[in-house]
């Protein structure tokens, strides 16, 4: 998974946050260890499966980084 | 250029250390130079997992990325101190040839250390047919390094670069900073112990601020102090932190280098995309940009899913069809409490289910859609660093500025993340502002919804009495979190067209989770209404609020109930205002002032039990009894200097 705000490339399976999260039980929240950044985990989600199988959609990756900009 | 590396006695047994920025191939590198036999381990004391295997019987280990030497993370930190722990056999980077100048960045600092060095440029293919040609000689002569080009995913150039690992050498070039932080590094570094390895990169650790290093190397109190002195001193001859200053210099010796060896074809490096993206995180042109931008999501979410949809889903759905049938259904049960409680004015299906669905639901749809589009794009990073300037003018400090972008996506996660900060206060404080001022995506779009129901100048004064409070708190924040600012690092992706089926994908678990977590909160807040309704608490809870509601703020007595639900979920209580807007029951003016009220108010439930685990029971009890009467208090001024001014909108 890449995040879509860092670039930062990370294992979805294995998300830290969900030891330290009073909620995690049956999190569908993916979050990136580098900036903290969310996105909901489609492979969770019945309606996204439900609309790759209809319309027969590839799961795709985000294209990797390739420019930094420092503030 | 001279070298002032000290030569450094290298252990038989110390490992090879690879290091580099994320995302350049690093763990591929390391598959292809050990095999498949690796060992994986956390390092000692934290949860970071490091791996490690042997090349040509050497031991090799592979560090988590990182972009400098100054660690921002749990990760950086490990890979900086298995740098510091003891001398490597040499330091292996592995760096991005489409993005020599992060990489470069990391080589010098890496070059400050003195450790026997190689680079490796890896991606080479992917920067020949982007037009980046690289002169790998020249810059071997210029740096007096080793470099070997490789493209991991093929296994080229894996065999020179194990061929090279026997002959490695410290990095001869050496960045000459400005006089007052060579002054500075000189006076740093004969107070640190004699012969110290890497002296000259611990100095500029320590006046970057990195108090771990002080620590651990500064020696007795009395030279900690004198160095602290000296760092102070440093850093009051510049308008910005010294971590920064440091890294402007660098930056500015990487540009020089790589104009010397870099040669960008234009045919091939400089699309429209390229210069849409330069232009979107512009000082100057990035402004006009972001305002398109905001204008277009505003038309998007607040004209046609506020408008268009959400006018459909009550007129035509609902009101026309599910309502009645609901209704129809509902008159076979006998007992009319349970009728009142699914079909009443407080029903579970007139109210709960109706905002939901036929309000919130098309509003976070659009929002979601056009949310996709803006990290599908590229966009969405960018604007982070377009926010990044305006926080910083606040003068916030560095680190504060994620969490707070962040919370733009889900305030709840965004509390999470306060863990990054450094003390208790500052994760305190940036728990409070994100709880008080920044709205959430799902809370964004019912208030651009609602906006679209205002007239112009009714949304520039909500919008600017937000700013006001943002820029309020932020002021307050820099005043009670003084610490060093420290940079704002993103990758910054190519700028691409999004694919629809993606966007349509994401949007939809993104729509699936949001119902999931909201609805039983929906549900739950029409009972307690329903509860306080029939028990007549209702009508005594809004004969003790009117003062406030009806005198405070001038508002019906009826927004109290959509007050109430807001505490559970400030969409909710937002959805709430939005009908009553709808029925003609609030004016324009009421609207922004109740607007203002709600958006002041705590996000939601989950937020409150995020703040009680990460802060304790005590805090969060605080901070939420500060937040409801502040926003009570922001709303009641509004009013009163509308009524003062004659302001009618």
């Amino acid at each position: 998974m890449i995040c879509s705000l860092c670039g930062y490339e990370y294992d979805e399976t294995n998300m830290a946050c969900h030891a330290a999260c009073p909620m995690s039980n049956g999190c569908a929240i993916l979050c990136c260890p580098n900036c903290g950044y969310q996105v909901v985990d489609e492979s969770k989600s019945g309606l996204a499966k439900l609309l790759r199988r209809l319309w027969k959609i590839e799961p795709t990756k985000p294209q990797k980084p390739a420019e930094e900009n420092t503030q | 250029m001279n070298c002032h590396s000290p030569a450094v006695a290298i252990d038989p047994d110390s490992p090879i250390v690879l290091v580099g920025n994320p995302n350049v191939g690093k763990s591929a590198i390391f598959g292809a130079l050990t095999g498949r036999y690796v060992e994986v381990s956390n390092f000692p004391g934290t949860t970071v997992e490091v791996s490690a295997g042997k090349v040509g019987g050497l031991p090799l280990i592979d560090t988590p990325g990182i972009y400098s030497l100054y660690p921002r993370s749990d990760d950086e930190r490990v890979a900086r101190n298995i740098l510091l722990s003891r001398p490597p056999r040499a330091v292996v980077q592995v760096a991005d040839a489409r993005n020599l100048r992060r990489g470069l960045l990391l080589t010098l600092q890496l070059a400050e250390l003195g450790h026997p060095f190689i680079l490796d440029l890896n991606m080479t293919d992917e920067a020949r047919a982007r037009g980046i040609v690289i002169d790998t000689q020249r810059l071997s002569q210029i740096i007096g390094a080793e470099i070997v080009e490789t493209v991991a995913t093929r296994k080229e150039g894996i065999d020179a670069l194990r061929a090279r690992l026997d002959a490695p050498r410290p990095i001869g070039y050496r960045i000459h900073y400005d006089g007052a932080i060579e002054s500075a590094v000189d006076s740093v570094t004969a107070l640190l112990p004699a012969d110290l390895p890497g002296a000259r990169a611990l100095a500029l650790m320590i006046l970057a601020g990195d108090d771990s290093i002080l620590a651990q190397y500064g020696g007795g109190p009395d030279r900690i102090e004198a160095i602290r002195a000296i760092a102070a001193q440093t850093a009051a001859r510049y308008d910005q932190p010294l971590n920064y200053v440091i890294t402007q210099q660098r930056f500015k010796c990487v540009d020089c280098l790589l104009a010397q060896v870099i040669r960008v074809s234009p045919s091939n490096g400089k699309g429209w995309a390229e210069s849409f993206g330069r232009l979107a995180v512009h000082p100057v042109w990035g402004w006009p940009i972001l305002v398109v931008v905001l204008v277009g999501l505003y038309l998007f979410v607040g004209k046609f899913g506020a408008g268009v949809l959400v006018d459909w889903m009550e007129s035509v759905l609902f009101d026309a069809w599910i309502l009645p049938a609901a209704k129809s259904l509902a008159a076979f049960i006998p007992v009319p409490l349970i009728v009142d409680l699914l079909v009443g004015d407080y029903g579970l299906i007139t109210m709960a289910l109706s905002y939901g669905i036929a309000i919130v639901m098309p509003i976070v749809l659009t929002f979601f859609i056009a949310f996709g589009l803006l990290e599908d794009s590229g966009y969405l990073p960018r604007l982070a660093v377009m926010l990044d300037r305006p926080f910083k003018a606040m003068g916030l400090n560095g680190k504060a500025v994620l969490p707070m972008v962040l919370g733009l996506g889900c305030d709840t996660m965004a509390t999470l993340t306060t863990r990054i900060l450094d003390t208790r206060k500052e994760r305190v404080m940036v728990t409070l502002l994100l709880a008080l001022g920044v709205p959430c995506s799902a809370q964004l779009g019912v208030l651009l919804g609602m906006m679209s129901m205002l007239s112009p100048a009714a949304v520039a004064m909500w919008a600017g009495v937000v700013a006001v409070t943002m820029f309020a708190v932020g002021w307050l924040a820099a005043r009670l979190l003084p610490g060093q600012r420290s940079d704002f690092i993103l990758e910054l992706p190519p700028i691409r067209m999004p694919l629809l089926g993606n966007i349509l994908i994401k949007t939809a678990a993104r729509l699936e989770w949001y119902l999931k977590e909201v609805l039983p909160l929906f549900l739950l807040g029409t009972f307690i209404l329903f509860a306080l309704d029939r028990t007549g608490m209702l009508a005594a809870l809004e004969r003790v609020a009117a003062p406030l509601i009806t005198g405070g703020l001038g508002l019906p007595a009826q927004t109290t109930g959509a007050f109430i639900i807001g505490f559970l979920r400030r969409d909710y209580g937002a959805a709430g205002l939005f009908h009553m807007a709808r029925d003609g029951l609030l004016n324009d003016t009421q609207l922004v002032i109740s607007l203002v009220v709600v958006t002041l108010f705590v996000p939601c439930i989950a937020n409150v039990m995020v703040m009680v685990k990460e802060h304790g029971w005590k805090t969060a009890a605080w901070t939420v009894a500060f937040i409801f009467p502040f926003a009570f208090g922001v709303g009641a001024a509004l009013h009163v200097v509308f009524r003062a001014l004659g302001i009618v909108f």
